[in-house]
């Protein structure tokens, strides 16, 4: 009987105009997507190209030296969630007296990236497939209810626990069957590009990402299916499905990091820079004078030195308690659970930032204390996160969040549809 | 009649469940809104005014000409729009080690935001079945039946229903306005409450342009679960596909040399030009030797002369020097002057490589941006942000605004240090780069937004597009109804 009713579900829903519709809309866009970030990731790795080169330093006598930049290439999982990618591979250079300056963002010529989103994967899946699942979903049970099918349905020897779960099955498997096939063609266009190289580690990440994805589109099409219990008509499921779906995806996430800034008193990043300045200006000042003697000023470069590092250190300390309130209010909304999760297993996410400043900062030191006369300075290596990492606490975390929706949506609708009033 | 029908058509919306579902949550959502954006406003004020503080202090105990450069106090205040509208940040930011990555993984949450996601989802909301609904139920064919003209039908649909959707909205905003308006710490003049009019008036033209697709779907459609589908099918191209898709499109079609590029071509000019005048200067120094001999070792013993920095020098022996012979005076004033005029020289050339060669990449990074906006203009959503950002100073215009009065500042500024150095070099001989500068009363950089006449220039055409698109979907939906099947 499940067989045969999950069989009728997706044979209903394929001949169906709203499969067709989201079908196309779902197709179009991965294609449209994955090819604009595959073009974005090859100016990505010029720009690399053009970061990696050395640069010259000017020395206190005449003639100049070179360093290396700091700087990691893109990785080619961006072009599934670019997350903070762009951020990420600006190179860092060291400045005198023991900062860090960082390159301007690749895209920061063009300003209307500012204005508008990254059309990646990510975001496609995010908020324009939760929010197809949401329409495949809304008329599940009011629509049979409003067309009188449920009712001989019921009349039936058919038990509602059956007819539900088939009703679950049928209908995510022939929601989630377009967006396999667009992504898998999306993957082989990819695969088949010269300038992609991608190893078993990225290709298991990629893999994750699409089971996460899964995951998180399973969690609308349960609230779909909960809301389309919960109503009995499908215009009223709709106008519910549609709102709930704008709080979970736009609201809470964005309502969630302005919360946490009112709850953690962070100083704007132009009075961290400018209290910067003011300390190198002040350094320069004290050394620079005729009549400080070489031990004065090393005093001088010591003092300012930990000044400097006390401030950005007390910066940085306040921002992490900032993004770590801020990741976990906004988790209570299934689209910051799955961005987190997603931007971490591909290495493009808060994690990834925080550990790559983390090595940036302590190459720094090493760089600043290496003595020349040990020879050339080895180069700064930099490998991210692995898979284990991605799904460490946070990301397992994530992971249970999305599951723990799942299972709370479908119950809902489980339980509310064996009290349902078919009639 | 046509009263009549606007009448039952508004009627008919308010008491559906959708309406209240509208209103509520637009109220919700745009007081909460304004309430937190009102705050951080409030933070960023003083977190403006510490700044402010802070460069007066720094200005007023560390003033010397040879570090001006890196002290000039000019600090963006906070856009007035900021409790409605969160502003774009200048390229500055994106140059700090510790900037704040959020925003990028979750856009923020403004007026902006409401207009464009919840007022345009709510248009649709209530125009998607105003027509398949009708037809459904049979009331359409009953209306028809009658000698009513299906112009004034669909006229009435449109003024009732647009009429209706729109108190959710007027409402929500003057509740955040109202919420503004108590505020002590906003100060809103006539020009701004002159620019919310604008912004409101810009708001409903969006605003009903989504009503207008929901029925001219409608028109087109025999039910409204298809209507449906097919409005939300074009929603999600107009508002979430092509305005994001566009910038990368125009990356792809305009190529641009990257800013690291530009940079290490400019530090490459920066070294010649160094080379140039290490050159120069030797063959300056070599004439002096030899023209001088003995005085002119005189004043390379006492610090000057050196090829990368003569300001460490003891200005002061020199003095004394000069003072007690006039042949030492002329001999050091004249090499004052050649050093001065070799690198006033080389400066100027340098000065204009510079001028050449990042606006060169100004140029080409502008027209790249221009084709991204004009390619992303067929989304009424890119022509939406277009207005409201620039008519709020909180845009890509307001970027721009910002650092051309910081150019203008800095002239101004560099203006009053010059007059200062030259008073002081008057006053003491023995002046330096490395010497205080008393700056008690320097010119303040105080900010004023761009005038509203200034602004309406650039957003005049990009509404002119909303109203275009509202033409359109009205013809279309004209031309569909005439045509429409009731039965």
């Amino acid at each position: 009987m499940l067989m045969s009713i999950i069989r009728k579900e997706i044979l209903s829903n394929l001949l169906s105009y709203k499969f067709s519709i989201i079908t196309i809309l779902s197709t179009i866009l991965i294609l449209v997507s994955i090819f604009v970030m595959y073009r974005d990731y090859c100016l990505a790795r010029e720009y690399y190209e053009i970061l990696q080169l050395p640069y010259a330093i000017p020395l206190t006598s005449e003639g100049k030296s070179e360093d290396t930049p700091v700087v990691i290439p893109p990785t080619p999982l961006g072009i599934f969630a670019k997350g903070l990618d762009d951020n990420l591979c600006r190179s860092y250079e060291r400045e005198f007296g023991g900062g860090v300056s960082v390159s301007r963002n690749r895209q920061s010529v063009n300003n209307l990236f500012k204005l508008f989103t990254t059309p990646d994967l990510l975001y496609v899946i995010k908020v324009i497939l939760s929010l197809c699942a949401m329409l495949f979903a809304f008329d599940i049970i009011c629509g049979e209810k409003e067309a009188g099918t449920l009712r001989q349905s019921l009349s039936n020897d058919l038990k509602r626990p059956i007819l539900i779960i088939a009703k679950w099955i049928g209908g995510f498997t022939s929601f989630i069957l377009p967006f396999f096939i667009a992504v898998l063609l999306g993957t082989i266009f990819v695969t088949l590009s010269p300038m992609l190289d991608m190893n078993a580690q990225d290709w298991a990440k990629l893999g994750l990402f699409l089971l996460s994805s899964v995951i998180y589109l399973a969690v609308f099409f349960s609230l779909g299916l909960l809301i389309s219990r919960l109503t009995h008509r499908p215009s009223t499921s709709l106008v519910f499905s549609l709102f709930v779906w704008a709080i979970l995806v736009f609201l809470i996430p964005n309502l969630g990091n302005i919360l946490a800034r009112q709850l953690v008193r962070i100083p704007t990043v132009q009075q961290l820079e400018l209290k910067r300045e003011q300390i190198q200006i002040r350094r320069g000042l004290k050394v620079n004078r005729p009549q400080t003697t070489v031990h004065e000023r090393m005093a001088a470069h010591e003092r300012f030195n930990s000044e400097r590092e006390m401030l950005g250190e007390d910066y940085r300390n306040r921002f992490n308690r900032l993004a770590t309130i801020s990741e976990n209010i906004t988790r209570i909304s299934p689209a910051a659970a799955f961005t987190f999760l997603a931007t971490g297993i591909m290495g493009t996410g808060m994690l990834e930032e925080r550990k790559l400043k983390r090595a940036v900062l302590e190459y720094m030191d090493f760089a600043g204390n290496w003595d020349d006369r040990k020879g050339d300075r080895p180069a700064f290596r930099y490998q991210r996160s692995s898979f284990r990492e991605a799904l460490g606490p946070g990301g397992l975390g994530n992971c249970l969040i999305l599951i723990l929706f799942n299972v709370l949506f479908f119950t809902g609708a489980y339980v509310a549809f064996l009290r349902y009033d078919a009639r | 009649m046509l009263k009549t029908i606007i009448a039952k058509e508004f009627l008919n919306n308010i008491l559906n469940l959708r309406f209240m579902i509208g209103l509520v949550f637009c109220l919700i959502i745009t007081v909460a809104c304004t309430i937190i954006l009102s705050h951080d406003y409030r933070q960023e004020l003083a977190d403006y005014s510490h700044r402010v503080n802070l460069q007066d202090e720094f200005l007023s105990n560390y003033a010397t000409r040879g570090l001006m450069f890196r002290m000039i106090p000019h600090q963006k205040p906070p856009e007035r729009f900021r409790p409605l509208i969160i502003g774009i940040s200048g390229n500055e930011d994106s140059k700090s080690f510790d900037d704040n990555p959020l925003p990028i993984l979750f856009p923020p949450l403004d007026f902006l935001f409401i207009v464009t996601i919840i007022m345009s989802l709510l248009a649709i909301l209530f125009s998607y079945d105003a027509i398949t609904g009708e037809r459904q139920s049979g009331t359409l064919r009953l209306v028809i039946a009658n000698s009513i003209p299906r112009t004034k039908i669909l006229f009435g649909k449109l003024v009732g229903g647009a009429a209706s959707l729109l108190i959710p909205f007027i409402f929500s905003l003057l509740a955040g306005v109202l919420y503004i308006n108590l505020n002590p710490n906003i100060q809103w003049d006539g020009s701004a409450w002159m620019e919310l009019a604008l912004l409101t008036a810009a708001s409903i033209t969006f605003i009903t342009l989504f009503y207008l697709l929901g029925l001219m779907v409608s028109a087109f459609s025999r039910y409204s679960a298809t209507s449906i589908l097919s409005c939300l099918f074009l929603w999600v191209l107009l508002i979430l596909v092509i305005p994001n898709v566009c910038p990368y499109i125009s990356t792809q079609f305009y190529r641009i040399p990257s800013i690291k590029e530009t940079e290490r071509q400019d530090d490459e000019n920066d070294s010649a030009y160094d080379e140039m005048e290490r050159q120069r200067t030797r063959e300056v120094l070599n004439r002096f030797r030899s023209n001088y001999g003995e005085l002119f070792s005189k004043l390379e013993s006492l610090g000057f002369g050196k090829i990368l920095n003569d300001e460490i020098g003891d200005r002061e022996k020199v003095e004394e020097l000069a003072a007690a012979d006039p042949q030492f005076r002329t001999m050091a004033d004249a090499f004052r002057r050649a050093l001065d005029q070799l690198r006033d020289e080389i400066r100027a050339m340098s000065r204009e490589e510079k001028k050449k060669l990042w606006g060169d990449l100004d140029t080409k990074a502008a027209a790249q941006t221009s084709l991204a906006k004009n390619l992303a203009c067929i989304s009424p959503f890119a022509n939406f942000v277009y207005v409201v950002r620039d008519l709020t100073g909180t845009g890509l215009r307001s970027v721009e605004y910002f650092d051309k009065a910081k150019a203008e500042y800095r002239r101004l500024f560099w203006l009053y240090v010059s007059k200062k150095e030259d008073d002081a070099r008057r006053n003491n001989p023995t002046f330096s780069n490395d010497s205080f500068l008393d700056l008690g009363d320097y010119p303040r950089f105080e900010f004023k937004e761009e005038s509203l006449r200034g602004k309406l220039g650039d957003v005049l055409p990009y509404w002119g597009i909303l109203v275009l698109f509202n033409v359109v979907f009205f013809v279309a939906a004209f031309a569909g109804f005439m045509r429409y099947d009731v039965r």
